[in-house]
Order: C-alpha cells, then structure tokens, then sequence
C-alpha cells in the first residue's frame, strides 16, 4: 500500500499518541486541544478563573502533544 | 523524473478554487466570528468583542439542544444505512432474473434533489393533505403532525434520510463486496466458520476502508443537511439541527456574528470528528501490520 | 452442493419478496408525487388516495411552456455540465499529482481538501455574497447572478469528493505502468491520455456523474447567489413553496421533471456506478 510508505517517512513520530503523526498533525492536535479547553472553560471554569489560565494550560498540553506526541 | 515541483502544478488549479471559493470565505467567517455584527441593522459597523459570541455560544440551551439533535439524527439515519445499505448490497451479490431492475429502482432516490426531497416527504407527511397521517389515524388511531410533535418530526426527518441515502451506501457497499476475493471466503467456509464468523472475521476486515469511507462522508452531509429538512418541517421543533439553527440565527435574526461563530464550532466538531475517522481509513494505528 | 426444489422455491420467493418489498418502500413516496402531480388544485384537498384517477397534464404543460422553467432548465443543464467536466479534469490532475509525486504532506493535503465540504453553508454564504457581488468585478460585471460564478463554487463540494473517489482508482493502477510507458517515449499528457484514463475510466464516469448529479441537486448557493439570468432549477422549485402560495401540483409536476434527467442518466451509467465507487478497496 502506498500511504504506508509515505507514512513512514523519517519525519513520523512514535509518541505517546495512539497512531503515527507528523509535525502538521501534531499542531493541528494542540489546536483541536486549545479550542476544546477554552470552550469547556468558558462554560464551567470562567467565574472561577480567568480565561486567560486556559490558555496557559492548553498551550502547555499543546507544546507537549507538539514535542512528544 | 517525477518533478515534485510538476506535481504541484497539477494541484494547483484546484488549490486555487478551493482556496478562493472555500479558504476565503472561512477566514472571513472566522474574523467575523470574533466581532458583534448586525448585518442589516441601521448603525453598520462590526464591534470586535472578543469571545464574547463564544461565551454566549457555550450557554445556548437551543444550540446545544441543536447539536444534541443533529447527533441523534446522524446516528440513527447513518447507523440504519449502513445496516440496510449492508442487507441490500449483499442481496445485490446473488444473481437472479431482474436483479438489474431492482438495482436502477433503488438508486432512483440519489438522484432526488435534496429540495424536490423535502417537498416530497411534506406532501406525504401534511395533515389532511398526505397519505401517511390520514392512515396512520385511521389504522392504528396514532395522531401524527409533524408539526406538533418533536419527536415524530425527527424520525420523519431520520426516515426521509435513510430513503434519500442509503441507495448510496448500498452502491459503495456493493462496490467493496465485488472487490472481495473469493478465496479467503471459500478457505474459511472450508475450515469450518459458519456464516456470522465468516461475515466477522473476513468479509468486514475487508469492507472496512469502503465502510470507512462511507460513513465519513454520510456524517459529513449529514451535519451540513439544511435545505431537505427544511422543506419538509419549515425548521419546527424536532428538526432544529445545528445548519438550520445557524441558517435561523443568520437570517431571520441577521445576527451575523454570533451566526458566524456557531459555524465555526459546528465546523469545528466536524472536523475534529472527521479527522478521527481519517486517521481510522488511513490505517495510521499503531500494532498494525506494517 | 445438492439444493432441492422447494429449498430453491423458498429462496427464490424470499429474494423477491424482499425486492418487491424495498421497491415499494422506494417508490411510494415518488408515486406520491407523480399522483399529486396529476392532479388539479382542487382535487388535492379531501381524502388521501393513492391511485391515480385520471391524467391531468395540465400541471406539466404550464410548467413546461413557461419561459421562466425553460430558463432555469437551460441555466441547470449549462451549470451542472460544465461543472462536472471541470471537476472531472481538474480531480484527475490533481489526484494523479498526489498519488504519483512525492509532494510534502501529501496526506495532510488529502484530508484537508475535504474538509471544504464540511462548513456548514447558511455562515458562508455572506462571505460568499460579497465576494460574487464586490470583490470579483471587471467593470459593470460581477460573477453574481452569472452561471460561470455556480460552475466554479460548485467546485468547492465536488472536487474534494472527486479526489476521494479517485484517489483509490488511480492508487489501483501499478505505477509500474506509467514508467514503461514514459520510457517508451510518453511525456506527462501521454501518460494521462494512454495509461490513466483509459484505466480509470469507471472512476472517472463516477465522478462526473456524481458530480453532475451533486450540481443540479444544489440548492442554497444557487437561491442566494443568482437573482433572475442564472436561476437553476431547484430555486424554481423552491420559488413555488414561497411565492405562489404553494401550488403543490405545479410543484410536483416541476419536481418530476428535476428528477427526469438525473435518472436517465443513472439508468445509462448504471454499470459504471458500482465499478467506480470502490474508494480504493480494489488495492492490490
């Protein structure tokens, strides 16, 4: 099969993600995981906190998925 | 000999259109989704307010209601498709007199526009004008008004979609069951596995990718179905999905900028759901045969 | 195997009874139209019967001999034709570009161009207003209102679901191919014109089928980005609903006649359907 080829390129990643992931992927998983947090946050945590702390922490969560997912 | 830089060329025309037609009006949206903006209110201007439209966005009972309803209407209308997509395929495979016939009779709904769909189904469903509650009232004494009703009106929408797509499934479906080789079907009957084992362990490892797919682009359409359901329930209560939330919130409110930032959510959880599945087609798991 | 007489009689009688059945089940609500279609105003109204009491053609000769449907109808037919050769050629570019060249991120690419057909319209369509009414303008002329404007929007569903039925045909055909016949002497049109799309040829039908299929069924683009010149068929429809206060024979009668040409065109193609819409299941 051909994308297995490609997907084994020196570039893929075997993180701590359950499947092989390149750099885009990976950044895009930080993304999905900042929107996703800020939402939630907005809902449940904003009177407790500012949102400003979600961004801390979804960025947090971000560079890790980047670096080591 | 294979020049990437030819290969880009190729994509090009098409990255251009997608580009112009698809990415400018999204970052359009995605600006106007962080702004205050009544589109045909007498004072124009866009009010840049932050997350705003997303706090009131999280504590929209109807928008989550929308998205709690499009999630049902999706799993019910795709789960029942792929079953009786599967069913029809599989009669399909025999070979008996006529076969072709029934085949071109149960494509016909495909080619339905999904506009002439809703039409259809309203003329069906009207009270005291369709077939369908006048006999449901006469045989089983069951009132139905799809108008009334919210639950009748999201199985009448659930039902109307699996008429509409499931000739689809059925073709794809039939498509991945002719590319199956016969041997390991055959190898496997020899050994001893009845039918179910048979369908379990070899027909659906095979079908996967096709069924994959399938079920990709039916969710895909599915989330964005507007202009059917519409027709057929005028976006009465039941049928509230989140394109007909949005389109409600666009225009009759013009609320453009909090219309704006439910588009991006819905897309959002699109994508975020799609990608999952991607990932899933493409076989990228890890503990797979390499 | 040895499968007696009546075992054959009962399977024969299931496998038909189950067709009539779903026949039934798909037709009904067509019939229903049909039957509505062939009624007066005034007949509609009363007791729902299913049976067809008389031809009424009246509703089809009004439709018909209205300059206004005529027009819709030419406008669906340039639109939804011209869409679907586009999609056909440009996806089989583009696709052969990414099965065949080993372009950065090619899967990333694959995945997101899909994901045009993913927003939700009702958002996109001011974007979209502005762009057809302001942002594209040569003088007095804007792409709203002008079919070329639907060809090149239609684009936007149709090609990324091209390319996803594509991939797999073209991924399907040994790459093996393309290099005995570049080392005969083919260049990269060659190749297209003599290796892949003879090859690909069921995929290929598929796709401008369905395509032409997806461009004439369009509906929420075509309502709000035309106004009079480049109006396609399902607005007409849809027009009948609002403006003339539902005259649901009329509708019915129009909904037929949408319905026509998609079907005869399925019925021709009907062989190439379940070749081509593999989505890359015939690997190996």
């Amino acid at each position: 099969m051909q994308e297995q080829e490609t997907s084994k390129g020196k570039k893929e990643i075997n993180g701590f993600l359950p499947f092989y992931t390149n750099a885009f992927d990976r950044v895009f998983i930080g993304v999905v995981i900042l929107i996703g947090i800020h939402l939630l946050w907005l809902r449940f945590m904003e009177p407790a906190l500012p949102i400003e702390a979600a961004t801390v922490i979804s960025l947090v969560i971000g560079y890790i998925v980047v670096r080591r997912g | 000999m294979r020049n990437p830089r030819t290969g880009w060329l190729l994509l090009s025309p098409t990255l251009i259109i997608l580009l112009l037609f698809g990415f400018a009006p999204f970052l359009y949206v995605l600006f106007v989704g962080f702004n205050q903006w009544n589109v045909f209110s007498a004072d124009d201007g866009l009010v840049f307010n932050g997350l705003d439209n997303f706090r009131r966005l999280v504590f929209d009972d109807d928008f989550l209601h929308s998205v709690g309803l499009t999630a049902r209407f999706a799993i019910f209308a795709i789960g029942s498709e792929v079953v009786l997509g599967f069913v029809l395929a599989q009669m399909l495979t025999r070979n008996f007199p006529g076969k072709s016939l029934f085949r071109i009779i149960h494509t016909l709904p495909l080619m339905v526009a999904p506009i002439a769909v809703g039409a259809i189904w309203r003329l069906l469903v009207i009270p005291g004008f369709g077939p369908v509650p006048f006999f449901l009232d006469r045989w089983f004494d069951l009132k139905y008004q799809i108008g009334s009703y919210p639950d009748q009106a999201l199985w009448t929408s659930v039902i109307m979609d699996v008429w509409h797509w499931t000739p689809f499934v059925t073709l794809t479906m039939l498509a991945g069951l002719s590319a199956i080789p016969k041997e390991p079907v055959e190898q496997a009957r020899v050994d001893g596995a009845n039918r179910f084992q048979v369908f379990w362990y070899v027909t659906l490892p095979f079908l996967r990718p096709v069924l994959l797919t399938t079920v990709f682009i039916r969710i895909m359409d599915a989330i964005r179905t507007v202009d059917e359901v519409w027709m057929l329930a005028g976006g009465g209560p039941g049928t509230r999905f989140t394109g007909i939330y949005i389109w409600r919130v666009v225009f009759p409110r013009t609320d453009y900028g909090y219309g704006s930032s439910i588009s991006l959510i819905t897309l959002y959880l699109t994508i975020v759901l799609c990608w999952l599945l991607f990932i899933a087609i493409s076989g990228r798991r890890k503990g797979e045969v390499e | 195997m040895t499968i007696s007489f009546r075992q054959r009689a009962w399977r024969l009688f299931v496998t038909y009874g189950f067709w009539i059945f779903t026949t039934i089940v798909t037709l009904l609500p067509i019939w229903w139209m049909f039957v509505v279609s062939m009624r007066s105003r005034v007949e509609l109204f009363g007791r729902p019967n299913l049976s067809l009491s008389r031809f009424f053609v009246e509703n089809y000769t009004n439709v018909l001999t209205d300059s206004t449907f005529q027009r819709y109808m030419t406008n669906s037919v340039v639109v939804s034709t011209s869409n679907a050769l586009l999609v056909m050629v440009l996806a089989l570019l583009a696709t052969y570009a990414l099965s065949r060249y080993k372009l950065t991120g090619r899967d990333n690419i694959f995945f997101w161009l899909i994901t045009n057909r993913m927003a939700p319209p009702a958002a996109f369509l001011l974007p979209l207003y502005i762009m057809f009414t302001r942002t594209f303008r040569l003088g007095d002329w804007t792409l709203y209102d002008t079919q070329i404007g639907l060809i090149l929007l239609y684009c936007v569903f149709n090609l990324p679901f091209a390319i996803w039925l594509l991939k797999g045909v073209i991924d399907g055909i040994p790459i093996e191919l393309d290099d005995a016949a570049m080392i005969d002497g083919a260049g990269l049109w060659g190749v297209l014109r003599h290796v892949i799309v003879p090859l690909a040829a069921p995929g290929l039908a598929v796709t401008g089928i369905l395509s032409w299929v997806f461009a004439w069924n369009e509906y929420l683009f075509a309502a709000n980005l035309t106004s009079v010149q480049a109006r396609t068929i399902t607005t007409g429809l849809a027009e009948f609903v609002t403006v003339t206060g539902t005259n649901w024979g009329e509708l019915a009668a129009m909904s037929m006649l949408t319905l026509i040409p998609s079907a005869i065109i399925v019925i021709l193609a009907q062989r190439y359907i379940v070749m081509g819409l593999t989505f890359g299941a015939v690997k190996e």
